[in-house]
């Protein structure tokens, strides 16, 4: 009888010995399907942060030229003095000092063209920097000092190498003169390149070497602002309200739910079409402002927040509720103490990540109007902004040259922001879960 | 008594193996003491000397029963009516084993007597004495095995018959005592056999008081004795 | 006893056998108590049972029979069961705590619960205890509520070690300690009775036995209820034990009466293993 116990053991691990083999093969195929495909998105996204990150590297350095600026009255048309008003500072003629500046380096340059060209070699905004400089320190008029003023974007993106000099001059952006008078300012080390600081400090503008992205990037905080402050306490409260107070086997509670469910998966042009009808043109909110872009972007992350919570809160475990109440707790003491405290982990995560998509959202922006150009930078909630994402939006949408780079700064400045914010999420969900 | 089955089967096999065992010892106990008195009532001494030879089973099942409630109780924490059978079993045990030396008593002394027709006038005083101690043995077993505590009762009365037949006994042999000088040795040894037979009486009567104790709950052990005593007194 | 089977027993349940009330003062009493859960469902049939002053009731009984349920009734948990009503009366100290004008916060803090997982607080172990005395504000102030920290954890057993480690967090106890430190903060709040819901199954035999010790103290204080799967321990703790079966009560007696001769056959049954 056990000589049949044996066999039959024996074939038994014959048979599971045979089927090993083939197991073991399966899951072999299948990590090696699971780390191809990982590979494969590791390679996809190293490849996106090369290529955003390389496009992105002219735009950190801005062309300056050093000009040989005579502050005298008389370009300056100003009455001889020592002491002048704001008013008449602000007033004074700045247009011409760089010109003729550059006029003095080429004296050969007479054609009214080509001195127009030469003119152009400056950027429209140097006039106003060099007013800027005059008003701080009006000592400097009777002066003559070398300023760097910067550059026009043409002369920038030759100098950053975006403009091929070998290229026939039909094809060319820069004309041959001009390659003559770059040449010379070269030889004579009147054209560096420095750090574009302007990038975060500036607002928006035509010049793409006084493109920034403060305004935007003040905006989207504002608009953030809005949407936390809104979305944060109500989905919490609405979350809390649904898991502990609302009745269970309610229609009209469990109606609630799923469009809470549903009302996640709603692409978010359509809340900016909701935005665009009820908040400008029912309520008549100024268009474009942070204050109705952060009411449009509330209702978006609402669900995704309040989803979150209720999730966080389930996982809070009853034997905790009921030690709470056995003690002799409130309910509502029970959920403050307790529950949320346990809860806040996932509450934040989810509000972290909710806030991370708000950022990054820009079709629903485009509806209520943020698609404007503004150059302002916005002060306060009711004045015309626009978001990062929909600055790149526009940006991209430019002709010239300089503004290839730009965008792809505004967008490695984006992923940083994201990233820093699921960053902070990821600390502090270990942070909270270590006290379990 | 419950006649339901416990879940556990081997808890139920372990009780039905020690009613068995009890059983089982009680009936070579009852076989003892009908052989010792057989051979009593006879006057054979050949009959006495092979009464007692299958006593060393009584007294190895008592250590068996005994070791079996220790490992029951120890193991399986009986509870209610389990607990008290198995207490019970303990006691009628040590009952049944006192019945088994007793018996071996009788055939001792038996196989000493000399023999000679004075047996015959002890056979006619003994014979009642007997027959009800045997009688009794068998009906407290049989109470044992069927767990019948009404009749338990019945049977307990019976011990009242054999302690009066032992009193006649007595005075009968004090007076053999007596006349016949001769033969005083046997006589003595015959009224020993006679309180022997008594004492088997009184441990079966205990039996019925067990019985009782496992079925109902109530521990009558010496109530009776104290009622009938007062009712004596008065 | 009647014989017969468990179901026909059952159907021929009639009283309570034993003594399911209390001649004299009781400190908490059940009058022909029905729970019912989802309007349909009834879990508890007409139960009549006290409590008495300073005793331990133990509640016996197979799985689902209803001495959780009755367990939870007397301190209010059920409240927090959708579904479930309650009727009959159930009283402390003569008042009807299911009446409109008794706030079941209130109530908990007089029959206070332990229960079958060791549940501390994820906080630190004066925190966990303190906390039932700062929610009702038993304590004036600082010096006050560290008395009563000291004096409860004292009593539950707990001083000695963890008098050192009072701001370590109380999910770093063991199992028996973490149970003991439930106790205490049951008892911080200086209940009337405690109702203990199967409060060592979730421990180990060594921590177990320091628990019923500890029970066994805690009786001259307050009044107990342990609902308890064990027999033994119902056995070894308890003054009277109750055995419940489908959701009536069957036999409350003398605990060494119904170990040893019980009046009913469905409680000799369950007692001696002879169905679950």
């Amino acid at each position: 009888m056990w000589l049949e116990d044996i066999e039959n053991n024996m074939n038994n691990t014959k048979i599971v010995q045979a089927s090993l083999k083939k197991r073991y093969a399966k899951e072999r195929r299948f990590k090696a399907y699971g780390i191809f495909s990982i590979s494969l998105s590791l390679l996809f996204l190293s490849f996106l942060l090369f290529d955003i990150t390389h496009k992105a590297m002219p735009a950190f350095t801005q062309t300056y030229l050093k000009l040989d600026i005579d502050f005298s009255y008389k370009n300056l048309k100003l009455k001889e003095g020592s002491r002048y008003s704001e008013k008449e500072l602000f007033s004074a003629s700045y247009r011409q000092l760089t010109s003729k500046s550059l006029y003095e380096i080429f004296p050969e340059v007479t054609n009214r063209k080509d001195k127009k060209v030469l003119r152009n070699f400056v950027s429209s905004g140097a006039q106003y920097n060099l007013r800027d400089l005059v008003i701080e320190n009006p000592s400097l008029i009777g002066t003559k000092k070398s300023i760097w003023v910067l550059a026009d974007d043409d002369i920038d993106s030759f100098a950053k190498g975006l403009i091929d000099r070998n290229l026939p001059e039909s094809e060319r952006r820069i004309k041959d003169n001009q390659l003559v008078w770059i040449d010379t300012l070269e030889a004579d080390n009147r054209i560096e390149k420095r750090l574009n600081i302007g990038f975060l400090t500036q607002g928006d503008s035509r010049e793409p070497e006084q493109a920034g992205i403060w305004g935007a990037i003040k905006g989207s905080f504002f608009t953030m602002l809005i949407t936390l402050i809104l979305s944060f306490p109500i989905g919490v409260a609405a979350a809390v309200y649904l898991e502990e107070f609302a009745p269970k086997n309610n229609w009209f509670v469990d109606l609630i739910e799923v469009n809470i469910n549903n009302l996640a998966a709603v692409p978010s042009v359509v809340f900016g079409i909701l935005g665009l009808a009820v908040y400008i043109n029912l309520f008549g909110l100024p268009r474009s402002a942070p204050l109705v872009g952060g009411l449009v972007l509330f209702l978006m992350t609402l669900p995704t927040i309040i989803i979150a919570t209720r999730a966080a809160i389930k996982s809070v475990p009853p034997s905790i509720r009921e030690a709470a109440l056995g003690v002799g707790a409130s309910k509502m003491q029970m959920i403050s103490h307790h529950v949320l405290p346990l809860a806040m982990p996932g509450i934040l995560t989810g509000s972290i990540i909710g806030m991370a998509q708000a950022l990054g959202e820009s079709a629903p922006l485009l509806m209520i109007g943020m698609v404007a150009f503004v150059a302002d930078i916005p002060q306060g909630f009711m004045d015309p902004s626009t978001v990062l994402p929909v600055q790149i939006f526009i940006w991209s949408d430019s002709p010239e040259r300089a503004f290839i780079a730009l965008t792809s700064a505004a967008i490695v400045v984006l992923l940083i922001f994201l990233f820093l914010m699921n960053l902070l999420a990821i600390i502090l969900r270990k942070k909270f879960e270590t006290r379990w | 008594m419950n006649t339901q089955d416990h879940i556990s089967k081997e808890y139920n096999d372990e009780l039905e193996q020690l009613r068995a065992k009890v059983l089982n010892m009680g009936g070579l106990v009852e076989d003892s003491f009908n052989d010792a008195t057989k051979a009593l009532l006879k006057g054979k001494v050949q009959l006495a000397r092979e009464a007692s030879k299958e006593d060393y089973k009584i007294n190895a099942l008592e250590v068996s029963i005994d070791e079996d409630c220790s490992n029951m109780i120890a193991l399986r924490q009986p509870a209610a009516s389990d607990l008290r059978n198995i207490f019970a079993v303990v006691k009628i045990v040590t009952d049944l084993e006192r019945m088994g030396d007793e018996s071996e008593k009788i055939a001792k002394f038996t196989a000493e007597l000399s023999t000679n027709s004075h047996s015959m006038k002890f056979y006619n005083s003994l014979k009642s004495l007997v027959q009800n101690t045997r009688e009794m043995l068998s009906a407290a077993l049989d109470c044992y095995a069927r767990l019948d505590a009404e009749k338990a009762l019945e049977v307990l009365e019976l011990d009242n018959e054999v302690d009066a037949e032992f009193i006649n006994v007595n005075r009968i042999l004090t007076t053999y005592l007596l006349e016949d000088i001769k033969n005083i040795e046997d006589t003595i040894k015959v009224m020993w056999c006679a309180r022997s037979i008594e004492r088997v009486g009184d441990h079966a009567k205990n039996i019925c008081e067990y019985v009782v104790y496992i079925v109902k709950g109530n521990d009558i052990r010496h109530v009776i004795d104290e009622e009938s005593r007062q009712g004596r007194e008065k | 006893m009647r014989k017969g089977t468990d179901v026909e027993l059952l159907q021929n349940l009639g009283d309570t056998v034993g003594k399911p009330l209390i001649d004299g003062d009781s400190r908490m009493s059940c009058s022909k108590v029905d729970v019912f859960y989802n309007n349909n469902n009834q879990a508890i049939f007409d139960i009549s049972v006290d409590l008495g002053k300073n005793e331990i009731l133990a509640m016996i009984g197979p799985s689902g029979c209803g001495k959780s349920t009755l367990l939870r009734c007397l301190n209010r948990m059920n409240d927090t069961i959708e579904g479930c009503k309650v009727e009959g009366e159930i009283t402390l100290d003569g008042i009807d705590v299911y009446s409109k004008n008794i706030d079941p916060v209130l109530l908990r803090s007089n029959v206070g619960m332990v229960f079958q997982k060791p549940n501390p607080f994820p906080k630190s172990i004066y925190d966990n205890v303190a906390y039932g005395p700062r929610l009702h504000g038993l304590a004036r102030n600082g010096a006050e509520l560290d008395d009563l920290v000291e004096e409860s954890l004292i009593k539950s057993g707990l001083w000695k070690e963890t008098k050192d480690r009072l701001n370590k967090p109380g999910t770093g106890l063991s199992g028996g300690q973490q149970q003991r430190l439930c106790i205490a903060r049951t008892i911080a709040v200086k209940p009337e009775v405690i109702l203990m819901d199967e409060p060592t199954s979730a421990l180990d035999p060594i921590a177990t036995a320091t628990i019923e010790e500890l029970m066994y103290e805690l009786k001259s204080s307050y009044t107990i209820a342990v609902v308890t799967h064990s027999m033994q321990q119902a056995a070894r703790i308890s003054d009277r034990t109750a055995y419940f079966h489908l959701g009536r009560l069957v036999e409350v007696n003398e605990t060494n009466k119904v170990f040893t001769n019980p009046e009913h056959e469905l409680t000799e049954n369950y007692i001696t293993g002879r169905f679950g």
